[in-house]
């Protein structure tokens, strides 16, 4: 779960991280009252997940409190990656010289948290150059380890012990609230040498969830994706208008791909999991044929442990509810004769092979 | 590694569980010598005829067995996977999905200084069809015996294709779900290597999909050792979105990172044919037999 910036910062500032000083704003008036709280120039940034919010010109700089209300009005209509703010976070601007680049996060490949730090920031991490890399033991950090992260840096005096101060607390914030990244880019190298976090993005382990009930209440959610989530399925909302249902996300994922490549465009993504018996199968068609958007349905099963014959008879069940959106099926495994029998007659179109459905779920034949 | 042979003795850890009862049975059905359970509090019952035992040390000293099947919720499977390491288990197949990163780091270490493996967590487990050996939730009938080692972080997906090649006359010589979560117990790396050496293993099929470097490096590593055996893979992910979980813990492209263009770049690069769609599979294992 990525959390908003302002929310890591929230974080940051709990963990003894310095962070600018800001006020959370939910419309242009409050943006415009906070402005008056600061010293100018003043940074207003949109709250959204998406990344490239600031190429996408989700950031403003301003000066006069009048500017303040119209770039807020603009960051609040603009959409990033699909996604509209619902606060802006009106932050005092720090002038400074240079920017630096520090991260914790997982290492996958070496199975490991790693300590990324790097002299310059601002820019993704991939194309900073002289970064420092260390594997972070999971039992945490100490003084030492960030002291030879800031020396490995070429850091000195007072901005070596800032950097490993930072990176201490950034450790321990990591570790404790589980997170998969913590991030600070850029922190500002300011005029007078004091080092300042601008930027923060922390993901929390999703996994680790249940041991941090702090963050349970932290996002809107979809109400779709709610629902999902409830019931226990992987769902994914996307733009098109073909809901995809399958066991297994591989399996769903690879239907996603037989549907694009056959030029049609996914409403969703929705896992049932394994072993799904009737009832999973009806909520599941029941809530992507709710979905504003989709107006016909896949269905690709794989039975293996999930029978066919569940299968049908939980779409079965939902036909007979009436209202049912075109269903497209394609119920393979074990008793997948009966399966048909038992769907022979409805409207549901019944396909042997995942690529016969796909062609006729994306032409809606 | 130390694969699980004919008749080798195997536990199930939290068996009197419904997943754990299913596949118990299911197991035993295979053939699979499933020995003995593990359950806290539940010793003395039995699942299918097979005692349960309150811990892994009991069970293993009953049994001997060195490899379990592990169905404990994720809450708890950082302690159950200790006890199972600690009790002398050399082969831990940890099917539970949703388990935290930390847990699964922890794991890791704690296995390689018992000398152990750990398959998952989050997948479908292991299965060898010529030793009619099943650790695992996967369904018997899409899988037969034959001379393709697969490998996958995916389930069903798998049995799908483990189903065509079965289908199409190729048996596999073993299958493994390595799992679908950021860390793997054992790496697609340390599987390639392994099945480099398994005589009875002609041609290797590699399912991967979006998310982590896992393929670009097993590209690397196949470029550099040089591997003799030909290799078909097919990744799943190519239009999904960014920054979205697509269901697995795994799955996600962050920026650039994890596409599944830049895994089939790579591993084309490598000299690998990779199928477009999974039931291309088939046809490439057999060009590449050929």
């Amino acid at each position: 779960m990525r959390l908003y910036e302002y929310q890591a910062k929230e974080l940051f500032r709990e963990y003894g991280l310095p962070v600018p000083k800001s006020v959370l704003a939910r419309d242009p008036a409050e943006v415009k009252r906070a402005f008056a709280s600061l010293k100018p120039p003043v940074a207003l940034k949109s709250q959204v997940l998406a990344g490239g919010r600031g190429k996408a010109g989700g950031v403003a700089l301003v000066d006069r409190p009048e500017d303040a209300e119209a770039e807020a009005k603009r960051i609040f209509a603009l959409r990033i990656g699909g996604e509209k703010p619902t606060a802006l976070l009106v932050e005092e601007g720090y002038p400074h010289d240079s920017e630096m680049y520090l991260s914790v996060t997982l290492d996958r490949g070496e199975r490991s948290f790693v300590a990324i730090g790097a002299r310059a920031g601002g820019v993704e991490v991939e194309s900073l150059s002289g970064k420092v890399i260390r594997k972070v033991p999971v039992d945490g950090i100490d003084d030492k380890f960030a002291e030879d992260v800031a020396s490995e840096l070429r850091l000195e005096g007072s901005l070596a012990a800032q950097f490993a101060k930072i990176l201490l607390s950034l450790e321990g914030l990591a570790r404790e609230k589980e997170c998969e990244l913590a991030e600070i880019n850029p922190i500002a190298v300011g005029k007078d040498g004091t080092l300042l976090p601008l930027d923060a993005k922390v993901i929390v382990d999703d996994n680790a969830l249940f041991r941090h009930p702090e963050f349970s209440k932290l996002h809107p959610e979809d109400e779709f994706e709610g629902e999902a989530s409830r019931q226990g399925f992987a769902f994914v909302r996307l733009e098109g208008d073909i809901a995809v249902v399958g066991n297994g996300a591989g399996l769903v994922l690879s239907t996603l791909d037989l549907v694009g490549d056959a030029g049609g465009n996914p409403a969703c993504f929705l896992d049932l999991g394994g072993g799904a018996q009737q009832d999973r199968v009806e909520a599941a068609i029941r809530l992507v044929n709710r979905l504003p958007g989709a107006t016909r349905i896949l269905v690709n099963i794989y039975g293996g442990i999930t029978r066919s014959t569940d299968v049908a008879a939980g779409i079965r069940a939902v036909i007979s509810e009436g209202g049912l959106k075109p269903l497209y099926a394609r119920v393979s495994g074990a008793e997948e004769e009966e399966a048909r029998r038992m769907l022979s007659g409805t409207a549901v179109k019944m396909f042997k092979t995942a690529p016969e459905a796909v062609a006729a779920v994306v032409k809606g034949a | 590694m130390i694969l699980p042979r004919r008749g080798e003795p195997v536990i199930v850890q939290n068996m009197t569980g419904r997943y754990g009862r299913l596949h118990t049975r299911l197991m035993l059905d295979y053939g699979t010598n499933v020995a003995a359970g593990a359950a806290p509090g539940k010793g003395g019952q039995s699942v299918e005829g097979v005692p349960v035992y309150d811990t892994v040390a009991e069970a293993v000293a009953k049994t001997g067995a060195k490899a379990s099947v592990c169905f404990v919720p994720a809450e708890f499977t950082l302690a159950a996977g200790e006890e199972a390491l600690n009790a002398g288990i050399k082969l831990l197949v940890i099917i539970t999905e949703h388990v935290p990163v930390r847990d699964e780091l922890r794991l890791v270490q704690l296995a390689q200084s018992r000398g152990a493996s750990i398959i998952g967590p989050n997948c479908p487990g292991i299965i060898i069809p010529s030793q009619r050996a099943k650790l695992g939730i996967m369904p018997a009938p899409s899988f037969s015996a034959g001379s393709v080692a697969l490998y996958s972080r995916s389930g069903t997906l798998t049995y799908e294709i483990a189903g065509q090649l079965t289908a199409s006359g190729y048996g596999q010589s073993l299958a493994v779900g390595i799992g679908g979560d950021p860390i793997n117990g054992t790496t697609s790396i340390e599987w390639m290597d392994h099945v480099q050496g398994m005589e009875d293993t002609k041609a290797v099929v590699v399912v991967g999909e979006i998310g982590g470097d896992a393929e670009e490096r097993l590209a690397r590593h196949i470029q550099k050792s040089g591997y003799a055996k030909p290799i078909v893979a097919y990744i799943a992910g190519r239009h999904a979105p960014k920054e979205k979980k697509m269901g697995h813990a795994g799955a996600i492209i962050y920026g650039d990172y994890g596409t599944a263009d830049s895994k089939i770049r790579a591993l084309r690069s490598a000299g690998v044919e990779v199928a477009a769609t999974p039931m291309e599979v088939p046809a490439l294992v057999k060009k590449a037999l050929a």
